[in-house]
């Protein structure tokens, strides 16, 4: 649905030149919900715009449902009207000076699609329907709250039935709780309607409620491009793996195949071929486990609580080993261990990466 | 607390004077003789200008020539800045640069090159169209309303440009964007979203320059006078120096009043118009930059094109004509013959010791009315935004009159209060000093506008900090305030004293002898007197002095302080 290969974009900012993206190639496939994950400034929202056309690329090509939309050489660029998308914009650009109905119909009756009052009024309810907001067509634009707007955006979008829709941190102008509750809404109505969602976030919570599939962008590069589970579990690089979640770093010496001596002692990890040198082993606080049952073998290492704080859904613990001091997470059954405890490192959660820093 | 009511009363000194000076407006529309005689009061001046049919012709002369003013800036205000805010037109920044720097040229300057071009009688477009096809009439004359609607509409097209500018910078531009995405054609953007959403901002801005085109004195007084074209700011000022008989104070207020009335009716529902289209605007937390229209090759050179044409017209041909002018002893087309004549007579001939008691001046003018100004205005904004003062919103409503009441009419009220009631104990009539005071009240507006702005984007805790360390409001003021202000201090000073070196409105008013003569009423006296030809060299020398300041303005000044005084 989506295919882009080597789009490049640079910004002047006064003398500096900025790369925003630095030779991105992506694929999209047919009706998949997917993410661009990354932190502000890592060039997901530029990458969206330059899939709409709203922003021109230096280089690279864009090719929308076989059609390209943008390329450097031959030179094609497609104005955003014609590439046949909807698009929900983070500030939602709700038009202040129409109605609901105006807002959405503008662009059926002037857009290409060109469509009679009539026919454009059974639209504007349909797609009102969708969002449930029936029976809003007459309300003008600024009495809506910001939870309305949102979905009068995406009625917007998706009125004009595009197979592709592109969202634009849809969510991050809404309360906390409003966004967990719109978020399964939004999973649930594009995969009904069957169409290709390219949605853009910085919370990796959203992402992975969201996608069948999440690129982790950063400095206008894709670190990673995986299922959730396959990004929460299987990192390439210890920058995805931080973004998914707080982890506890180990630098280490590896042994053999499977064992590696690190500050804390030694532990027995899947090394996958990376078996000679200096590395780092990764283990996220949630995989620790603190006076795990006597039968569980393996990988425990005796050690001191330095600190437990409970948060509610959770306990955190901060315990030391040879002055190294590690973050476990666990839930509260009402014990508070102290002084010495064990603490267990399941070999398979752990991740490795060479070190790069100490190579 | 001794500082604190140090500044509230610095600023009600500052204050009472613009309520006393409208006052004695409306006095003045009641008497029915000479001040000086006793005092009889009559409605009789009402009846006039309402009966009168010069009066009324008066009136609709205004009317047209503020409505053509509005036309004509907004014909080239609005493309210019939906070319410099939406397109990809390459040098934006000069053409900024060449819209602020032109609402610094005087006028008067334009005026008079119009003059040169399309007068009925010497206009050299008219001559060479009389000779080539054989016309019995000269088909232009920059003498009728609509001439004088269109040099003023010029003159004004740089200050709508500002205003238009700030709509659409107030605009989300995703709202444009979203319409673009979605299937509109650029144009159907334009129509359905762009036009309805800055309406608003131009509807203001279109008030805001009528309200201007009312009370505007340069380009009638210039044009207009010596045609015996009349508008409101011509007929007060020719009642308060008529040719033959006494002046007449009574119908001069009385005319004052009804304008003074106008011009506030109209400054509310700008202030009305503009609380509505800050509905629209939304403040959106991310930078980046709006996608920005393709013009391609053919759209570029319609955009150069006109641009080009809108400095030609509005700064470049009157210039040239002046410096024409200026060269001839008298004013003849551009022929073989003429350029013979070519000479610098006009420069040796001027009047070179009242030019240089005009220059010292204007530069006193230009030192003391900026800074009176500001020190003024410190006070009355730190009352706005920061005193615990109950009358505060008194202080608000005050610091904008100066900018609904008409200059000219400020000017004619100082020298009534001058003349009649302070003679004795206080003769300011024919100083420098009622100019420094009269251009100083006229001033209070901006100068607070700017400083409230910025001083509302200080925290005020930075100040209470310092309180809470133990300085006093002096202290506070001197050691945090003025540094974090400097900027907008810098700007609004340079802006100012800008302002004074081409002030002729009101120093037509005030200028009454060599004592306080300054540069323009040099030059507009050459002209009135006939001296068209001297007029405009001694025009070209004071543009040249004006240069250097229009230069420090540029290094120094920010462009978006503008906008935000308007």
């Amino acid at each position: 649905m989506i295919s882009v290969t080597g789009l490049r974009k640079h910004f002047k900012s006064g003398e500096q030149t900025v790369a925003a993206l630095n030779g991105i190639d992506l694929q999209v496939g047919q009706k998949e919900f997917f993410v661009l994950l990354g932190p502000s400034g890592s060039g997901k929202t530029t990458l969206m715009r330059c899939i709409a056309g709203l922003e021109k690329p230096d280089a690279g090509s864009i090719t929308l449902d076989d059609k390209t939309v943008f390329s450097a050489s031959p030179r094609r660029n497609l104005p955003p009207e014609e590439r046949e998308i909807g698009m929900v914009f983070q500030s939602y650009a709700i038009w202040p000076h129409m109605t609901v109905a105006e807002n959405i119909g503008l662009v059926l009756t002037h857009g290409p699609a060109r469509l009679s009052q009539s026919e454009a009024g059974e639209r504007i309810r349909h797609a009102l329907r969708l969002v449930q907001l029936d029976n809003f067509e007459k309300r003008p634009a600024q009495l809506l709250s910001g939870g309305q707007q949102q979905r009068v955006a995406l009625a917007r979008a998706l009125a004009i039935n595009p197979k592709l829709l592109l969202m634009d941190e849809p969510l991050s102008n809404l309360d906390a709780r409003l966004r967990e509750e719109v978020r399964t809404k939004i999973k649930k109505l594009v995969s009904e309607l069957g169409i290709t969602v390219l949605y853009v976030t910085h919370d990796q919570v959203e992402a992975m409620v969201l996608a069948d599939r999440i690129a982790v962008m950063a400095h206008g590069e894709i670190l990673q491009v995986g299922s959730p589970y396959e990004l929460y579990c299987d990192p390439k690089s210890p920058q995805v793996a931080e973004f998914f979640g707080s982890m506890n770093w180990l630098r280490g010496k590896v042994l053999d195949k499977h064992n590696v001596e690190t500050a804390i002692g030694r532990l027995e990890v899947d090394c996958r071929g990376k078996a000679n040198g200096k590395v780092v082993v990764g283990i996220r606080p949630e995989d620790m486990k603190i006076d795990a049952p006597e039968e569980i073998l393996g990988n425990r290492l005796e050690g001191t609580m330095a600190h437990s704080t409970f948060i509610g859904d959770q306990m955190i613990f901060e315990v030391r080993i040879n002055d190294t001091l590690l973050t476990a997470k666990a839930m509260p059954d009402g014990k508070r261990p102290e002084g010495k405890v064990s603490i267990y490192f399941p070999k398979e959660k752990m991740v490795v990466f060479p070190d790069e820093a100490g190579a | 607390m001794k500082g604190r009511w140090l500044l509230v009363g610095v600023s009600t000194v500052a204050l009472l004077p613009v309520v006393g000076l409208l006052l004695v407006i409306f006095w003045m529309g009641f008497w029915q003789n000479g001040p000086g005689e006793p005092v009889v009061y009559t409605l009789n001046h009402y009846r006039t200008i309402l009966t009168d049919s010069f009066t009324f012709k008066t009136l609709l002369n205004t009317l047209g020539f503020a409505t053509t003013t509005v036309v004509i800036s907004l014909f080239f205000a609005i493309p210019i800045a939906w070319l410099v805010e939406r397109t990809d037109l390459p040098g934006k920044e000069l053409v900024f640069t060449l819209m602020a720097v032109g609402a610094l040229v005087p006028t008067f300057f334009t005026a008079m090159g119009w003059v040169f071009l399309l007068h009925p009688r010497i206009g050299v477009v008219n001559r060479i169209f009389v000779d080539a096809f054989g016309l019995a009439q000269s088909p232009f004359n920059i003498a009728s309303i609509i001439g004088m609607g269109w040099v003023e509409g010029l003159g004004l097209s740089s200050l709508a440009f500002i205003m238009i500018v700030a709509t659409y910078r107030s605009m989300d531009p995703s709202l444009e964007e979203v319409g673009r995405v979605h299937g509109l054609k650029l144009f159907q953007t334009l129509r359905h979203i762009t036009l309805p959403l800055t309406f608003p901002g131009i509807l203001a801005a279109s008030i805001y320059i009528f309200t201007i085109g009312l009370s505007a004195f340069e380009v009638p007084a210039i044009i207009g006078m010596s045609n015996k074209i009349f508008t409101f700011s011509t007929f007060i000022f020719y009642k308060m120096q008529p040719l033959e008989e006494l002046p007449n104070y009574g119908v001069a207020g009385a005319v004052s009043s009804l304008l003074v009335v106008l011009a506030l009716l109209l400054s509310w529902w700008y202030f009305k118009v503009l609380r509505f289209s800050s509905r629209y605007a939304v403040v959106t937390g991310r930078a980046y930059r709006p996608k920005l229209v393709e013009l391609g090759r053919q759209g570029r050179l319609c955009a150069w094109i006109f641009l080009g044409f809108f400095f030609l017209v509005a700064k470049l041909l009157p210039f040239l004509l002046l410096a024409w002018a200026a060269l001839l002893s008298y004013f003849q087309p551009p022929s073989m013959a003429a350029l013979r004549q070519v000479s610098l007579r006009n420069f040796y001939g001027l009047p070179w010791d009242l030019m240089f008691a005009g220059a010292l001046n204007t530069l006193l003018l230009m030192l003391a009315v900026p800074t009176l100004t500001l020190i003024l205005c410190l006070a009355i904004s730190w009352v706005i935004l920061r005193s615990e003062l109950k009358w505060r919103v008194v202080f608000d409503a005050l610091a904008f009159l100066p900018h609904a009441v008409p200059a000219i009419i400020l000017a004619i009220a100082a020298v009534f209060v001058a003349l009649f009631l302070m003679r004795d104990f206080l003769p300011l009539y024919g100083t420098l000093s009622i100019l420094i005071l009269v251009y100083t009240i006229s001033r209070i507006s901006f100068a607070t506008r700017i400083i409230n702005n910025s001083l509302a984007q200080i925290h005020p805790e930075l100040e209470e900090a310092a309180f809470v360390g133990g300085l006093r409001v002096l202290q506070v003021m001197r050691k945090i305030l003025l540094p974090l202000l400097k900027p907008a201090l810098v700007y609004a000073w340079l802006w100012m004293a800008l302002l004074c070196y081409r002030e002729l409105t009101m120093a037509s008013v005030l200028v009454t002898n060599q004592n306080n003569v300054t540069l323009p009423m040099i030059v507009w006296g050459l002209w009135l007197g006939g001296s068209l030809n001297q007029a405009a060299a001694a025009n070209l020398v004071i543009l040249g002095f004006m240069l250097p300041a229009v230069l420090l303005y540029l290094m120094v000044g920010r462009r978006s302080r503008l906008e935000e005084a308007l």
